[in-house]
């Protein structure tokens, strides 16, 4: 295989004096879906926040395309092609489902925003017809896929999104789980999710179980014991 | 009497809007609470009169655009860096900005020759409303305000830099991980709203007079009247503005001058109790 287009070597990072982040290597190759699972307090939001850039780490090295970039701004970070999608709050609340889709390509280039945006449609089409409902009157599965949506929009090659799923009914789940699937196919793009939901199980190319902040394994989703990683990692 | 009231009401509201946007976009967009605006607004007031003889549009355009600067660095020099450190609370802002108004105050005091100034501006004709007649001029700061809020209105719904700063202030976390420049939207944002505040003080300037009192004064009321119009949110801005207009004017008419503000700050009192966010709601808390 390729080198990754992300790596991550021994970081440190946390809050303060504390340390929540203690000493992870991470990778992740292009075109790949990256499950990225763990208890509730492992350091799952930690972790994808120091990769973008919003909270600096202690200690170790990022490499992203072959550059270091653990000194970068995450503006820097996001024009080199990363983003991130926060866990809560991930929708800009008073404005237009369209207008929200149109801002998460602030950074994309004219000619491709049509496209990006006939894309976000075609994959969820209840946008285009909600696209001047106000966002924060959408329901809960509609409002994740305006956050997926405005991860295409803004057109990055590794996207990183915080608990996907959280909130949704099952049947929301599978279905956005297979729109990632989609995304990964059709546009090449590195997905890295955290995820609490064992769906992530069918989705993902491989997967690095977290836990107190430590990486304490990393398998290719086939090879997973699926018992061993639902007791320990998804509350079940 | 009645009709007088509402007109006196109008515009003093009117002209109370102007600070009121000034404030409104600022901590709107940026959330810090700048107390200095007022007298920011002053400096350019100042600087229009002190260049009068180059002529009242030019006097204008010049006083208005030396507080764009001044803001725009406030904000990145100062403001900006430190909402980043964790001790950043409002208290620390409240004292700085105070202090920064003070500043300003002094360099007023030692650049213009005169303390107390008033601007000569063309007077139009009388406008007769009823049995009632005002100066036309009177009315054209509400003009303006109605004109500068449409105008701030399109600009957002219509251009980028509009829609990044909705964004901004919607969600400024996301706007950053989005990848919006947010460090300049609270720049351009600050800029914005001391010019505002200029114009505010230029219509203060050539209705009544301009001194470093009435800095202050536009610029807490300013403040005080966007929480009641909830921040944020500039149509309650400029609601809450003709509404406080029409208590002062009314309050002063049948109860006198000096229970005009006891009426208006009990009334701002009342309606925090209340309502916290506004009359017309915030889309950010105090
Ligand atoms: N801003 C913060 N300040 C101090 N400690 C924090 C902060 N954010 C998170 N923590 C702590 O860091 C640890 C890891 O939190 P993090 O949010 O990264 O976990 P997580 O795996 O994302 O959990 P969840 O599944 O609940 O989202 C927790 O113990 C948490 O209390
Ligand atoms: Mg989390």
């Amino acid at each position: 295989m390729a080198e990754p287009i992300l790596r991550v070597t021994n970081i440190i990072a946390g809050y303060g004096p504390i340390s929540v982040i203690k000493g992870i290597d991470f990778n992740a190759y292009e075109g790949e879906i990256v499950g990225l699972v763990g208890p509730n307090g492992a350091g799952k939001t930690t972790f994808l926040e120091a990769l973008v850039g919003n909270i600096e780490i202690r200690e170790g090295q990022i490499h992203f395309l072959d550059k270091r970039i653990e000194g970068m701004s995450v503006m820097k970070r996001r024009k080199m092609g990363m983003v991130l999608m926060p866990q809560e709050d991930y929708i800009f609340p008073f404005m237009p489902v369209k207008r929200n889709l149109q801002v998460a390509a602030v950074l994309s280039r004219d000619e491709e925003k049509e496209e990006l945006l006939d894309f976000v449609y075609g994959l969820f089409p209840v946008l285009k017809e909600r696209e001047r409902q106000i966002a924060n009157t959408l329901s809960g599965g509609e409002r994740k896929m305006l956050s997926v949506g405005m991860c295409i929009m803004a057109n990055a090659r590794v996207v990183l999104i915080d608990e996907p799923s959280i909130g949704l009914a099952p049947k929301i789940v599978t279905a956005l789980f297979e729109n990632m699937k989609t995304i990964k196919e059709e546009t090449g793009k590195t997905l890295i999710l955290a995820e609490q939901n064992v769906k992530i199980l069918k989705i993902a190319d491989r997967i690095f179980g977290l836990e107190a902040g430590k990486i304490r394994f990393c398998e290719k989703t086939e090879d997973l014991d699926e018992a061993v990683v639902k007791e320990l990692y998804m509350g079940e | 009497m009645i009709l007088d009231g509402l007109i006196n009401g109008l515009i003093m509201g009117g002209i109370l809007s102007l600070p009121v946007l000034g404030v409104a976009v600022v901590y709107g967009i940026t959330g810090v609470p700048n107390f200095a605006i007022g007298l920011i607004g002053v400096f350019g007031g100042f600087t229009t009169w002190y260049f009068l003889s180059v002529g009242l549009p030019l006097a204008i355009l010049i006083g208005i655009g030396i507080c764009f600067p001044i803001g725009y660095l406030l904000q990145g020099v100062l403001l900006t860096p430190l909402s980043r450190k964790k001790e950043a609370d409002s208290t620390l802002f409240f004292l700085i900005t105070i202090s920064f108004g003070f500043i300003v105050e002094g360099a007023i005091r030692s650049v213009f020759p005169k303390p107390t100034i008033s601007i000569a501006f063309p007077r139009l004709g009388a406008i007769h409303i009823g049995d009632v007649s005002a100066d036309g001029f009177k009315f054209v700061a509400l003009f303006v305000a109605v004109v500068a809020l449409i105008a701030i209105r399109l600009l957002e719904q219509h251009t980028k830099a509009g829609r990044s700063l909705q964004a901004t202030s919607q969600n400024l976390k996301l706007a950053t991980l989005i990848g919006i420049n947010t460090n300049q939207v609270f720049s351009l944002a600050h800029g914005a709203g001391c010019s505002l505040a200029a114009v505010g003080a230029i219509f203060w300037g050539a209705l009544y007079t301009l001194d470093m009192g009435t800095g202050w004064h536009l610029g807490f009321m300013g403040f005080i009247i966007a929480v009641i119009g909830g921040i944020g949110n500039i149509w309650g801005g400029l609601i809450s503005a003709l509404l406080m207009g029409m208590v002062m004017s009314f309050a002063g008419y049948f109860l006198g001058g000096v229970w005009q503000s006891v009426i208006l700050y009990g009334i701002v009192i009342l309606v925090l109790i209340i309502s916290p966010r506004g009359i017309l709601g915030s889309e950010r808390s105090i």
